[in-house]
């Protein structure tokens, strides 16, 4: 809870200060965002399955933002950076639906 | 008995080919979750430290600042685009900074070459200085003052409401044809916005711009007009350039005032080279230009590339 706790503070300490983000970094951003995307809606399914854990929950993020930023800079290295920065979209894009699926379930009964 | 196939432990999966997606669709939770519940149930739950707490805490928000960064930027307008614009955007200011230092150099230029002629020829050939500046006047390059007419033609009130319909907007062969039709009724000099107008200036259209001598003007447009001005007036009515003008005030909307004025002042075109045409040895004899001593009375550096001999 408390690593939800934070991260939403963290967002609205960004939204307020704006940190400039390095123009290196920059072509990682949309995938990195994506991958955090669905570590928050693996997190949220979890806590509504009452199995949530902070640290569980910040290794994946951490580690999906990281890995989907990596994936993206190799593709760029080898000359596939759009193929794979769509395959990445479409894995996680997927896991998201369905975790997207299973919230609503919860939260629905439906 | 030997077994002629392998023991079978589990039914083969119909959808066995397709284990990547059905593991993306059937288990999207991380599996960490499952395993840190079920530690969590074989072991009593311990308090957490102080450390951990903080670290949590730091590295939580951390990544939430790392969003909200992340989101801002992908919102804004990427910065190739804003640097490309910005490069452009300079690249026109230094050559508009250019073209004004060119045509400033260019003007100092001609006044220094004027110059320089009338201190070389009026004390060695009056006469010749004489013909000179009276051919410069015809040819546009010495500012000339004077009585003459204004006629001013700006855009029609609609045009702002519509810019797509030209026809409500002056275009350049409404200029060209009130230019000439000032020359047919008598004028001496005619300048355009402060542009002269020589024998070779050209008067077109660029996109929506009117070029005059090449150089872009925009509305109203002013020409003015050296002569008699009641004169002037009346022979422009009576011509065909009068009708077209009348025209496009009756039927267009464009705005058309003509005033006499006492004096006018008009620029001078910068010195016309020319770059083909000669003055052939006989021509120049038959103009009385070719005197017992022209090599001492026309400087070598004419304001044209005339080849005077």
């Amino acid at each position: 809870m408390i690593a939800i706790l934070g991260l939403a503070v963290g967002v609205v300490v960004g939204l307020l200060v704006q940190p400039t983000v390095p123009v290196e970094l920059q072509p990682y951003l949309p995938i990195a965002v994506v991958a955090a995307l669905d570590a928050l809606f693996g997190g949220l399914r979890a806590l509504l399955d009452g199995i949530f854990n902070d640290r569980v929950f910040l290794t994946s993020f951490l580690s999906n933002v990281v890995v989907a930023a990596f994936i993206v800079f190799l593709g760029d290295q080898l000359g596939v950076g759009t193929q794979l920065s769509t395959a990445v979209v479409v894995v996680l894009g997927i896991r998201i639906f369905s975790n997207a699926a299973s919230i609503r379930r919860h939260l629905f009964r439906a | 008995m030997a077994q002629r196939h392998a023991p079978v432990t589990a039914p083969r999966a119909v959808d066995e080919s397709m284990t990547l997606l059905n593991e993306l669709q059937r288990r999207p939770l991380d599996p960490g979750y499952a395993e840190a519940a079920a530690r969590r149930a074989a072991a009593p739950s311990r308090a957490r430290g102080g450390v951990a707490w903080v670290l949590v805490v730091v590295l939580s928000g951390t990544l939430g600042v790392g969003v909200a960064a992340a989101a801002v930027v992908l919102r804004q307008p990427t910065a190739d685009d804003r640097q490309a614009r910005q490069l452009l955007e300079a690249q026109v200011q230094q050559r508009k900074d250019e073209v004004q230092r060119l045509s400033a150099s260019n003007a100092a230029l001609a006044a220094e070459v004027s110059t320089l002629q009338q201190s070389a020829l009026s004390g060695t050939d009056p006469a010749l200085l004489a013909t000179t500046q009276r051919w410069s006047i015809a040819a546009g390059t010495a500012p000339v003052t004077g009585p003459g007419l204004r006629i001013v033609l700006s855009d029609a009130q609609a045009a702002a409401a519509d810019p797509e319909n030209l026809d409500l907007r002056v275009q350049d062969v409404d200029l060209q044809v009130l230019v000439n039709g000032l020359w047919a009724a008598g004028a001496e000099a005619i300048a355009i916005n402060g542009q002269r107008v020589s024998g070779t200036t050209a008067i077109r259209s660029a996109g929506s711009a009117v070029l005059v001598d090449l150089v872009p003007l925009v509305g109203p447009y002013t020409v003015d007009a050296i002569g008699g001005a009641s004169d002037l007036q009346t022979k422009l009515a009576l011509s065909s350039a009068g009708q077209h003008i009348a025209t496009l005030r009756a039927t267009y909307g464009i705005g058309v005032s003509i005033t006499a004025q006492a004096t006018l002042h008009l620029p001078g075109s910068g010195a016309t080279p020319l770059v083909a045409a000669s003055v052939p040895d006989d021509a120049l004899a038959a103009a009385g230009l070719a005197g017992p001593t022209p090599a001492a009375g026309v400087p070598e550096s004419g304001p044209d590339n005339k080849e005077v001999p």
